[in-house]
């Protein structure tokens, strides 16, 4: 699904130049669930927004579904990444104006879904969450384990291939965290590819694989067996 | 999906209360202040468009040269009205006319004053005043009259004014032929009570029977309807030396021209035979005035969303990984502003209806808003899109261009540049506040310097009332004796014309010494033995008229400026000749201001004559309260003119009407400045705030380290003074240019002094600190503990 050769990511400010990313060749296949980990600053994060196309990488090939995008402009990332991916962040990131409905609503109005299919799909994608009996209330009026509940139903609303999570479980208590793994582990059994950056051990269990990360470089890659495609 | 931009975007103003207020409430003033303007350029522009020939009516001018430059007047020889309605076919229609006059119409009891005109049958089908009763034709006959419906109710109340009759002047009757709906307040002939016959008016007075047929003398109005595409500059051309091409050309030159219709209100100022514009150079001063104003209005709005941006930045993050392109977040931010705008406009048609009353009152007019007027309707709302699209035209291309990757990361900061746009457009509208402030303090200054300068007479008391009456001429000297023994009365003369206008001039006079080939025109006043006591004028040299001596009835007394063109050394004694006769000359007077207050006084002479009287003079005495004096006088003039009302005009007021236009133009100069400073100020404060919150944490660890809360307030508010300060680096120069080219308007002004400029900077730096300082002080004694801990 993912393949990148020789990516590298150089972040440079006035006078210096950072290396976020180097060499980095990995292949994510249909269906896996895969952990990235790593130290602070070791790249997790530059990994993952480069595969979720949400940036470029500075060199290097990115193939995305057999397309070499690693050139593509932003506003054909943006068709692409509305198309086939969801994302989980650490700070939810929903926006607060915007009702638990509305936001999740949110992918399916850029995708152009008429008002009635958004209706069902977004009913469906709360409810999958059980996070239905909060359909109107505000961001803020939720708990943290709430919030990031809606944001997994915005981020399946629209029922893309790949789903990428960065620290998804950070900003929560372990058994709100356990609570979105377990749910994300669902996603991955019924067929959808997971990516998720990750500080815990344990929650990198959770994965197939464990690709380690240092100073931008891929140190290991663990594959286990419950890997079955 | 619009649905979605457009609540999120009530939410946000929901939410932020002092924001939307700014953004909305500035963007309302600054809506209704170009909405008001907008109908003031729409009532200006639209000035005697009501009358249905207007792309074919001229009025008849003369430029003549009695010196070096050539002057313009309306004022015309009655023949040249039959001259060109016989010999020229391009006139459809011509009309010779008075000058609108102040008239006593009397019927039974009901006695009223009112202004009319006298004029030829022709007048009315050209004019076209929308008759309620009768025709055009209603002056055929010579005993005739039309009047308003205003008059025709002062005078008739409920009865119907047909055929009934009416006493001009307690000289003639006249019998109502018609009635004419009052003419609109934007017409040129607004103040036209009455139509009445010009054979009437010459046979009444005998000046007009005089000069009919004699083409030196100046003194009507013509006005003519060409036919249909007949070219005006063409006609002109060919009117122009009608005069010049008769035998005895008169020294003056006189060049003959139309003056259309369509020109008359906006382009009503000629120098030295050319029209140099007029009313239309305000008219696009202000309609300039309330563009910018409503843009510093879109200004605040630009400013104020992307100096939010960086809390809206996440919201951009969101969507743009959600699949946002960028052209939706573009359209997104555009609906947005667009709400605003139109929130703003219901706002600003309820301001703009709140305000009319007095803007008309400044402006005097009569405007009202065009709820029906779909134009205005189509203008309205294409204003309300043109400032939604200018005021969203950067957040949208700015905000929208956020990469999401760094504005989720939270490591978004705006680029050391990023305010920079925020600072360029602080300084545009501190610019055209400053200047708006200078502007008005110039304007103001200007007035009052005019109304300081000396007159040259003394007002206070002074009342005058115009002779309209035969009984008035009768009775002169007994009223005079009767008005004296009231004991409320210090002096009474009659003069031929007002002190507060020149009435007459001449260029018929010459003196040991004129030259030859020179004309001046010399304002001639004929007064009373006892005008001067009456007025209160100051003789500089030689002495007053006295009945003591006989010989002064050829006896001549010069204003200053005269004796200054004379140029003579010994004034005293000279001989001056004038219509004929020679007069000696026996005083000279201080110049007394009789035109323009901005203006050198005219180079006059006074005579003494009886029979040219058309005005009394009354100078009260200073022991008696006002009003019990003029009940005094009005059981005299009752008792020697019961055909009239007692009216009577204030000297002091009529001289302080002179200011009305200057006064005018201040007072709506100081509205758009105290408009401008409000819109930038609400700009400014909302600015503060975002810059306090966002340097939160910078002064958190400032107090931290041991800044006090005036180190920091400086901190704050330094920013800010620096850009006001450049405003006034940038405004200053344009302010003294504009402002150095209307004082060149005025013969009489002041200079621009830099006390001036220093003024209006003192006071917007004022303005700026007070502003500023609400949130600096905030921001300045919080405790740091708190914003350090929330990072």
């Amino acid at each position: 699904m993912i393949r990148t050769a020789n990516l590298r990511k150089i972040y440079t400010t006035d006078e210096v130049e950072t290396t976020a990313l180097n060499n980095v060749n990995i292949e994510i296949k249909q269906g896996e669930f895969v952990s990235i980990m790593g130290p602070s600053g070791c790249g997790k994060s530059t990994l993952l927004n480069i595969l979720g196309l949400l940036d470029n990488p500075s060199d290097g090939e990115l193939f995305f579904l057999d397309n070499e995008v690693a050139k593509y402009s932003e506003r054909q990332r943006a068709l692409l990444r509305k198309e086939n991916i969801g994302f989980v962040f650490q700070s939810f990131n929903l926006i607060d104006e915007l009702t638990v409905t509305e936001n999740v609503e949110l992918p399916l109005l850029y995708l152009g879904v008429n008002t009635a299919d958004r209706k069902k799909k977004v009913t469906e994608a709360l409810e999958r969450m059980e996070i239905m009996h909060r359909a109107n209330h505000f961001p803020q009026q939720l708990s943290g384990g709430q919030q990031q509940r809606v944001a997994v139903s915005r981020a399946i609303v629209g029922n893309p291939k790949l789903i990428l999570a960065d620290e998804p479980t950070g900003n929560l208590d372990s058994a709100r965290g356990d609570e979105v793994m377990s749910i994300l582990t669902g996603l991955n059994e019924a067929g959808t590819t997971i990516v998720m950056v990750t500080h815990s051990p344990t929650y990198a269990e959770y994965g197939n694989r464990i690709i380690h990360l240092f100073d931008g470089h891929v140190v290991t890659e663990n594959y286990k067996e419950k890997f079955h495609v | 999906m619009l649905k979605n931009y457009l609540k999120t975007e009530w939410r946000n103003l929901k939410k932020n209360k002092v924001y939307s207020f700014i953004n909305i409430g500035g963007l309302a003033i600054g809506m209704t202040v170009a909405m008001i303007i907008g109908l003031w350029v729409w009532d200006e522009l639209s000035f005697d468009k009501f009358h249905k020939n207007y792309d074919h009516i001229a009025q008849v001018w003369q430029f003549v040269k009695f010196d070096v430059e050539k002057s313009s007047y309306n004022s015309l020889p009655i023949p040249l009205a039959a001259e060109l309605r016989n010999k020229y076919p391009e006139f459809k229609e011509v009309s010779v006319t008075t000058y609108n006059r102040n008239v006593v119409l009397t019927s039974g009891d009901k006695k009223l004053s009112r202004t009319g005109m006298y004029t030829e049958s022709d007048f009315p089908k050209m004019m076209t005043p929308k008759m309620i009763f009768g025709t055009y034709s209603g002056l055929a006959g010579i005993h005739s009259i039309m009047i308003s419906e205003s008059l025709a109710k002062a005078l008739f109340a409920s009865e119907s004014p047909i055929d009934k009759i009416i006493r001009l002047d307690n000289k003639a009757d006249v019998k109502v032929t018609g009635v004419y709906k009052d003419f609109p307040g934007n017409s040129s002939f607004k103040d036209v009570f009455f139509l009445a016959s010009w054979q009437l008016f010459t046979s009444m007075d005998g000046y007009a029977k005089f000069a009919s047929d004699q083409w030196d003398e100046n003194s009507f109005q013509i006005f003519a309807q060409l036919k249909e595409g007949i070219d005006v500059k063409k006609t002109s051309a060919k009117i122009k030396d009608i005069r010049m091409k008769m035998n005895y050309p008169p020294p003056y030159k006189p060049e003959f021209f139309l003056h259309p219709m369509n020109r008359w209100h906006l382009y009503g100022d000629f120098k030295n035979g050319v029209n140099i514009g007029g009313l239309i150079k305000l008219v696009r001063l202000f309609g300039f005035a309330g563009i910018f104003i409503l843009l510093l209005a879109c200004i605040n709005f630009m400013n104020l969303s992307t100096a939010r941006s960086e809390k809206r930045a996440r919201e951009v993050g969101i969507r743009k990984t959600l699949g946002s392109a960028r052209s939706q977040l573009i359209r997104q931010f555009f609906s947005e502003s667009l709400l605003v705008s139109c929130i703003a406009l219901l706002l600003c048609l309820i301001i703009a209806e709140l305000l009319l009353p007095f803007f008309n009152n400044i402006a005097d007019k009569n405007m009202v808003i065009l709820w029906t007027n779909p134009f205005f309707w189509l203008i309205a709302i294409a204003f309300c899109l043109l400032a939604g699209l200018i005021a969203g035209s950067y957040p949208a291309l700015y905000l929208s261009s956020f990469q999401p990757v760094k504005v989720l990361k939270g490591s978004f900061k705006a680029g050391r540049f990023a305010a920079l746009p925020r600072k360029v457009l602080l300084v545009f509208q501190f610019s055209i506040s400053v200047a708006l402030i200078i502007g008005t303090i110039v304007v103001f200054r200007q007035i009052y310097y005019a109304k300081d300068r000396s007159i040259g007479y003394d007002y206070n008391g002074l009342i005058e009332m115009s002779m309209n009456t035969p009984d008035l001429h009768k009775h002169y000297d007994a009223i005079r004796t009767d008005l004296l023994n009231t004991g409320v009365v210090a002096e009474v003369s009659e003069s031929r014309g007002s002190i507060v206008f020149d009435y007459g001039g001449t260029t018929g006079i010459s003196w040991k010494g004129k030259s030859p080939d020179m004309y001046p025109l010399l304002m001639s006043n004929e007064i009373t033995f006892d005008y001067g006591k009456t007025i209160g004028w100051k003789i500089l040299e030689g002495r007053d008229f006295s009945k003591k001596f006989a010989t002064d009835s050829a006896a001549m007394i010069l204003n200053q400026s005269a004796m200054q063109l004379m140029g003579f050394k010994n004034p005293l004694n000279e001989i001056v000749r004038y219509g004929g006769k020679d007069y000696r000359i026996i005083g000279i007077v201080d110049n007394m201001i009789k035109g323009s207050p901005f203006e050198a006084v005219k180079p006059s002479f006074f005579t003494i004559n009886y029979s040219a009287a058309n005005v009394i003079n009354i100078k009260l005495s200073s022991q008696t309260a006002t009003g019990i004096a003029l009940n005094k006088i009005e059981d005299v003039f009752k008792k020697y003119n019961p055909a009239s009302p007692f009216e009577y005009k204030f000297v002091d007021e009529q001289y302080a009407a002179k200011f009305d236009h200057e006064e005018r133009i201040g007072r709506l100069a100081g509205f758009f400045a105290i408009l401008a400073i409000l819109i930038s100020c609400l700009g400014l404060f909302g600015l503060t705030s975002f810059v306090a919150e966002q340097r939160t944490k910078e002064i958190g660890i400032r107090k931290v380290l041991g800044a006090n809360v005036l180190n920091v307030w400086q901190l704050l508010s330094k920013e800010f003074l620096l850009l006001v300060f450049i405003s006034l680096l940038v405004a200053s120069p344009v302010a003294w240019y504009f402002m150095n080219g209307w004082l060149e308007n005025y013969e009489y002004r002041i200079e621009l002094s830099l006390w001036i400029f220093g003024v209006a900077a003192f006071s917007v730096l004022l303005i700026t600190l007070l502003t500023v300082s609400f949130h600096t002080i905030k921001a300045a004694t919080a405790n740091p503990v708190k914003s350090l801990r929330y990072e």
